[in-house]
């Protein structure tokens, strides 16, 4: 990778994806817990939702738990490859540098 | 977009920092209903052995209650991606109950206080290994508070060990349970 991804690369969109991959593989996080894990506000956290939605790296759900409106998160199979090809990416960085 | 090396080591540092806590949160949710079904079972066991110790298939009776209640929690909130039940639970389950009968069966509890207070320390042991091999600290904690109020109902209120383990210990299991779903 020449160019670190740069959906990816904003900050809270790398903790949002972190977050994600640390989960079992398609398993969901509710919004408001992710909102925790990240300190993100909601505005904030739900523009960043889109954007890695866009991208096709996560899968936004939209429903209602009893009466609740409920939105859940997951991360999709481009997303974790993605996310593991940044990672390599910065791990590389690291690691060129430490060489020296 | 050039990345310095100070910019991807504070990245990847970020990433473990909420990788960590992001696994530690599922662990809590899904070790949380467990707490709870375990704490009513206690507060039911010990309430009762107290209040009618002439019963004696009150734990037989709820252990087996708690077991189905657990198989049930486990089989609901298991991973999405998992196609049947994960039967490391059940081997774990098996595993707990044959270390039990076999150390029952070397030292045999010479009273109930004895037997009371033994299953409670092993769980307390139990909840603090997966604290500290986890780094979850709620559990590290409810590990410690387990242990203390076991051995402080055992040895400073010994006439009332049951209904302390009852209120006490049942309680706090319920309330750890409840804490865990707070993060």
């Amino acid at each position: 990778m020449e160019q670190p991804d740069a959906t990816i690369h904003q900050p809270l969109r790398l903790k949002i994806m972190a977050a994600l991959k640390a989960l079992p593989d398609r398993e969901q996080i509710e919004f408001v817990r992710l909102k925790s894990l990240v300190g993100a506000t909601e505005g904030n956290l739900g523009a960043h939702l889109s954007t890695l939605e866009q991208a096709g790296y996560i899968d936004v759900e939209k429903d209602f738990d009893g009466k609740k409106p409920r939105t859940r998160v997951r991360l999709a199979r481009s997303g974790r490859r993605a996310f593991d090809a940044y990672v390599e990416y910065l791990r590389e960085i690291v690691e060129a540098n430490g060489a020296r | 977009m050039p990345i310095s090396t100070s910019e991807a080591q504070a990245a990847l540092s970020d990433i473990a920092k909420t990788s960590r806590a992001s696994a530690t949160t599922y662990g809590y949710r899904h070790a949380s209903p467990h707490l709870i079904v375990w704490g009513v079972i206690w507060a039911l066991g010990y309430g009762l052995s107290y209040l009618r110790p002439q019963y004696g298939a009150t734990w037989p009776v709820l252990v087996l209650i708690g077991t189905v209640a657990s198989f049930w929690v486990g089989w609901k909130s298991r991973p999405a991606q998992s196609k049947g039940y994960d039967w490391r639970y059940a081997a774990t389950a098996l595993a707990a109950l044959l270390f039990i009968t076999a150390i029952y069966a070397i030292m045999p509890p010479r009273t109930g206080l004895q037997a009371g207070a033994f299953f409670p320390i092993l769980i307390a042991l139990l909840y603090g290994l997966i604290g500290i091999w986890t780094r979850g600290t709620r559990m590290l904690i409810a590990g410690i508070a387990l242990a203390a109020l076991t051995l402080g109902g055992y040895f400073l209120l010994p006439q009332y060990f049951m209904p302390w383990m009852a209120v006490v210990g049942g309680g706090a299991l319920i309330l750890g349970g409840f804490w865990l779903r707070t993060v």
